[in-house]
């Protein structure tokens, strides 16, 4: 293999060279940034094709304006970072970045395909959810730092949805860990590839709770109630300006991406039909990227929700058909077994 | 009946689940239709005949009658007095100027008239106030331009399938 190969002419260990490459470079961050760059165009593009707009076009017309962003990026690293008087300065400087790095952690364990991971652990699902539960509580935190009213009613509603949807999230990966015995993401691939069936066909319900917890997660209409624009203008991040405003926009994309992929390992068969390393990851990425595209897709479709309504929908609804999907897993088991 | 049954019997029953595949189905239709846009830098609309954009001005013409300067309703014209020059002269404040294009009407000698351009940028608030001479060289420069550019011009059409459509012209 080519990381072996690659171990010995650097003389490391391969688990080393494994740690240091899965959460750089793929699944993690340099391809993480490249998606994050594209998935903002593409969100851009699609919800300015549905209302027949252009969407950005002017920085690069050849490319249908793909360079936009990097534009951005550029006008963002180069702007002053306002840092105002009444805020409790440590931890708003703090607040993006603690967040972002909290983010990039799952992808030591996520696998991108064959063989491709950080480390391997019989509890990398657990690690996931576990790693992915601590960015609320510094964007709480954030909305507290700022001393601003939008930032900290954004904090509020951060707390209250984080509550509503990670239960949701949890019921949805405990059935996937019934159904196939395991919480670890690869085991659980094999499983699907070994029977065949994908986990959306045999267990839908948890899908569509897993798809709907990662929508409300990641602040994707109809559930961006926490970044609401019309109402409290960025939420947890009004005040943030520069290179910090640029981290925090990109926090709810890199936690779509990490839960995407998390989607398609555990519901989407994650690589297969492919077996071979880079067949494998192309596979994975090109399948979570598709989820990505539509959950991004759907700011065109849907409004957005009232926060009671989306509380009512998450604990009256979803909560209940949760423990559904866990006697549908358990079930499933028993059959595979 | 009390109201609330009646608000609830006239209620659209909705198919919980077809109503959101529907939505998606509907967003997804549109995603793949054209824009609408006019690509308006690269694309412009023609302009009819007398068209009544930037007032241009000719000192060489003017008599200095101020008839302009007393028809013009915002007041966008006021008379000046020019070093070297015995009569007064129009200066123009493009940014109260209505483009009703009374000025051209009334001027005996066609000194004023009526241009194309629509839109010139300025700066400066206090750039758009032009007294004779500079409104005489700005008029100029501007016909110049507008001369040379390259455009493609459209004409719009209300078509049903698309919405708006543009048809170029030659």
């Amino acid at each position: 293999m080519v990381l072996v190969e690659l171990a010995k002419i650097l003389h490391v260990p391969v688990w080393a060279l494994r740690g240091f490459l899965a959460p750089l470079v793929y699944p993690g961050l340099a391809v993480l940034l490249g998606t994050v760059l594209f998935l903002i165009w593409a969100e851009r593009k699609m919800a300015a094709r549905v209302q027949q707009r252009v969407g950005p076009y002017y920085v690069s017309p050849k490319l249908h304006g793909a360079l936009q962003l990097i534009a951005d990026g550029a006008r963002f690293a180069l702007q002053e970072i306002i840092v105002h008087i009444e805020t409790d300065r440590l931890m708003f400087i703090l607040g993006p970045i603690l967040t972002f790095t909290f983010l990039t952690l799952p992808f030591t364990v996520l696998p991108g395909g064959p063989g491709i991971y950080g480390f391997r652990s019989d509890f990398s699902m657990v690690i996931v959810y576990a790693l992915l539960t601590l960015s609320p509580i510094t964007v709480i935190l954030m909305g507290w730092a700022s001393s601003n009213k939008f930032a900290m009613i954004g904090g509020g509603r951060e707390a209250l949805l984080t509550v509503s949807g990670e239960i949701t999230l949890a019921l949805a990966m405990l059935s996937v860990a019934a159904m196939y015995g395991t919480l670890d993401f690869v085991t659980a691939v094999e499983k699907q590839m070994h029977t065949g069936i994908i986990g959306l066909v045999s267990n839908p319900i948890a899908a569509l709770l897993f798809f709907l917890a990662m929508l409300l997660l990641t602040d994707r209409v109809p559930f961006d109630i926490v970044l609401g624009e019309q109402e409290i203008v960025q939420g947890p991040y009004t005040e943030y300006s520069g290179v910090l405003y640029a981290l925090t926009m990109a926090i709810d994309y890199v936690k779509l991406y990490a839960l995407s992929l998390a989607f398609t390992l555990l519901f989407l068969g994650g690589w297969a039909p492919f077996t071979t390393p880079l067949l494998g990851a192309i596979s994975v990425y090109i399948k979570s990227l598709i989820v990505m595209l539509f959950s991004v897709f759907l700011r065109a479709v849907y409004g957005r929700m009232k926060l009671d309504q989306a509380m009512n929908f998450f604990w009256a609804r979803l909560f209940p058909l949760g423990f559904v999907a866990l006697a549908l897993g358990v079930f499933v088991h028993v059959i595979y077994a | 009946m009390t109201n609330k049954e009646e608000r609830d019997n006239h209620r659209p029953s909705i198919n919980p689940v077809l109503a959101h595949l529907e939505a998606i189905a509907t967003g997804i239709k549109w995603l793949t239709r054209k824009p609408m846009t006019l690509m308006y830098p690269d694309m412009e609309e023609k302009k009819p005949e007398y068209f009544r954009g930037f007032i241009i001005f000719n000192y060489n013409k003017c008599i200095g009658c101020s008839l302009c300067a007393q028809i013009c309703p915002p007041r966008a014209i006021h008379m000046y007095r020019v070093p070297g020059d015995k009569r007064i002269r129009p200066g123009y404040d493009a940014g109260r100027c209505i483009h009703c294009g009374l000025c051209t009407d009334i001027c005996p000698t066609d000194a004023l008239d009526v241009s194309p351009v629509h839109d010139e940028v300025f700066e400066q608030i206090g750039s758009m106030d032009f007294d004779p001479v500079e409104w005489h060289i700005i008029s100029k420069k501007l016909v110049e331009e507008h001369a040379k550019r390259k455009r493609k011009l459209v004409i719009t059409r209300v078509d049903e399938e698309v919405g708006l459509r543009y048809e170029p012209v030659e």
